[in-house]
């Protein structure tokens, strides 16, 4: 008979990525039980959506996955404009691609970083906040705020692109490539590293199909499937990429496809920043002063390919000027539930490796 | 507006297959064996005198996408737990925050409030004024209370 | 001028105390939400945050002297947020970073969401934005050291 210890990982802890509690029960080191506690970060944001207007709601998804605010403009935006019949025209939709693909990078790379620090690594950290900051002035020069953009809007976006922001974007994409392979050498290189991740965290094709996890922890255990292929939004159908896919399932694989996830992301860019499109960027049927009467009604379900995975959000409308129901497919938390079949029978300095590369952002868990 | 069972395509072009609440179980079966094995989302629609439940369905092999709704008036539907796992964490949330009852459910919790929150906050007749407090016990659970001076 | 003699300051001791107390701040590690990322790129290397002598981010807070409460406190977080602080050894500071920990922010409306971390803890400086840039948290640590020193920041 062994004696089973329980544990108390969080809410505040180094490495649980903001405010996630680990209930564990350990057997010696080894992790024989694990069950997240959520809900530190719940601040209703689907309640709080159903009393504002369909344009005013953009806000509440920016905090949502708050590494990649653009991203999930973009997803709400997808519902919102079929509900309320406002299409952008093709230059939002290229700019919104483009905005899109930067903010996956951008929040790629907190993960890197943070990744490192998980596994005792400070350099990485460094060097991905330093290609980080370069996507941080885009979007400085394009909405005016660096990190909770609200730049997309209902109809189009808020501004338009102009030269300086196409010069820095060619900037980035110039320097980019360069500097992931950089940030990639500095992890695979690593005995460390490989050691602490190859082999281990292992998930199954069928576990993860099971607990619905999506996007690159689904890719790296073998199953093709990425929104952007499989059902286009935007003007990914008129771009050339590449889904990385990977049959391990630990986690070195999943680290791997995030690595190649943003050079596909930077191809993506360079090809949109070629074919934008002239014309407008606003649908003048949502101009500002027509903004908050815009009524929509019926139900709308849209899915994005967000940076954590399948970004859905389920719009029902009752013909007012705000939504009667919003509800967010978070990828994160079925990413997260699928931490109690793959934590067990562990190392606990494991269990910190796994959860890591589960990226986690709080702000879409619990909203 | 009477609930018809029955297809019919929505505004964003999906299949939507509405089923009354004795067919759930047998449709999502079903449809579980035609390939759709990614429960992609559960949602509770509180429309006032009755609640909708709507699950969205996904299949990796065909990448086809369905989605089946259902109502309940006395807020209890069967759980699908036992088909997908996925459903675990959704159906504890739509439970915490809308109030339907997962009938067979393994572990019906509350997911993001502490277990003694009362009412659920999307229902249309929660009263946001009624304002509750949280506070930590010893052992580190929460319990809701609606004394100011005994939570923050 | 360098002429290699060595220099004299008079000063009290408390005054010395001070000085070294506030060019050694360090920091708890204790990201709740969006804040919490502008808090990381302050430490990164555009904003380096190591030039005003607060580097180090302990992860424990009982080796740590300041807490930036970076991201929305919720209700049920609160407790928490009050445990790590009473953990915390004297002489200790608060900073509240973005407006969901001044006052709500844009929850203000729920009923899960503490309008105000001041309604759990005392807090020296309020740096508002949503998010602050890390200039402005910058600046705030800053205007912490000034009142440490117990200088007038007018």
């Amino acid at each position: 008979m062994s004696e089973w210890v329980e544990l108390n990982m969080g809410p505040q802890h180094p490495s649980t990525h903001g405010v996630l509690r680990l209930k564990i029960k350990v057997e010696g080191e080894i992790v024989r039980e694990v069950e997240p506690v959520i809900g530190y970060l719940h601040r209703n944001a689907e309640k709080l959506c159903e009393n504002t207007f369909f344009c005013d709601n953009l806000l509440y998804f920016d905090r949502m996955d708050y590494v990649g605010a653009p991203g999930m403009e973009v997803g709400y935006l997808e519902a919102a404009e079929k509900l309320l019949g406002v299409p952008p025209p093709e230059r939002a939709i290229w700019i919104r691609t483009i905005m899109a693909e930067l903010s996956r990078i951008a929040s790629h790379l907190v993960w890197l970083g943070a990744y490192g620090l998980d596994l005792g690594m400070l350099t990485p950290f460094f060097y991905a906040f330093d290609l980080r900051e370069k996507i941080m002035t885009i979007f400085v020069e394009a909405s005016g705020s660096r990190l909770l953009t609200n730049y997309c809007s209902i109809g189009g976006v808020y501004q338009d692109f102009n030269e300086k922001i196409v010069q820095e974007i060619e900037d980035f994409i110039n320097i980019a490539p360069s500097k992931i392979e950089e940030l990639n050498s500095l992890f695979v290189k690593n005995d460390i590293f490989i050691s602490r991740t190859k082999g281990i965290g292992y998930m199954s094709k069928e576990v993860a199909i099971d607990y619905g996890v999506t996007g690159p922890m689904l890719r790296a255990s073998g199953v093709e499937y990425d929104v952007r292929k499989a059902e286009p939004y935007l003007a990914y159908s008129k771009v050339n990429f590449e889904i990385p896919v990977s049959s391990k399932g630990d986690n070195l694989a999943r680290f791997l496809v995030r690595i190649e996830e943003m050079r596909q992301s930077v191809k993506i860019i360079s090809q949109a920043i070629k074919k934008l499109p002239d014309g407008p960027f606003f649908n003048p049927k949502a101009k500002k002063s027509m903004m908050i009467r815009m009524r929509g009604e019926g139900e709308v379900y849209a899915r994005t390919e967000a940076s954590k995975g399948e970004f859905g959000v389920y719009i029902v409308g009752d013909g007012g000027v705000k939504p009667y129901r919003v509800r967010v497919r978070s990828p994160s938390l079925k990413n997260l539930s699928v931490l109690r079949e793959i934590g067990k029978n562990v190392m606990i300095a494991d269990l910190v490796a796994i959860s890591g590369t589960t990226d986690l952002v709080f702000g879409e868990i619990d909203r | 507006m009477e609930f018809q069972p029955g297809e019919e395509k929505g505004k964003d072009g999906r299949k939507i297959i509405k089923v009354k609440k004795e067919d759930l179980l047998s449709t999502l079966e079903s449809l579980k064996k035609k390939g759709f094995n990614h429960l992609s989302l559960i949602t509770g629609v509180d429309r006032k005198d009755y609640i909708e439940v709507v699950y969205h369905l996904h299949s990796f092999e065909s990448n086809e996408y369905v989605v089946v709704k259902t109502v309940t008036y006395n807020s209890k539907v069967p759980s699908v737990t036992h088909l997908w796992k996925s459903a675990d964490w959704d159906e504890r949330e739509e439970y915490d925050l809308m109030g339907i009852e997962f009938e067979g459910h393994p572990d019906l919790r509350r997911l993001f409030l502490p277990q003694n929150w009362v009412g659920h906050p999307l229902r249309k007749d929660y009263n946001m004024k009624n304002v509750q407090y949280i506070n930590m016990d010893e052992d580190g659970e929460d319990y809701a209370t609606f004394d100011p001076g005994d939570g923050w | 001028m360098k002429t290699g003699e060595p220099g004299l300051i008079t000063t009290t001791l408390e005054k010395a105390l001070e000085w070294g107390r506030s060019n050694s701040i360090w920091p708890l590690t204790f990201g709740l939400a969006c804040c919490a990322i502008e808090m990381m790129a302050v430490q990164a290397s555009k904003v380096d945050i190591s030039r005003f002598g607060s580097e180090i981010f302990r992860s424990s807070p009982r080796q740590s002297d300041l807490m930036i409460v970076a991201g929305t406190v919720t209700k049920k977080m609160a407790p928490r947020v009050k445990r790590l602080y009473d953990e915390m050894p004297y002489p200790k500071y608060v900073i509240a970073m973005g407006v969901c920990v001044i006052q709500g922010g844009p929850y203000v409306e729920g009923y899960s969401v503490v309008l105000g971390v001041d309604r759990v803890i005392p807090v020296d400086v309020y740096v508002p934005g949503c998010p602050p840039t890390p200039e402005a948290l910058t600046y705030g640590i800053m205007t912490l050291q000034k009142k440490i020193r117990g200088e007038n920041t007018r």
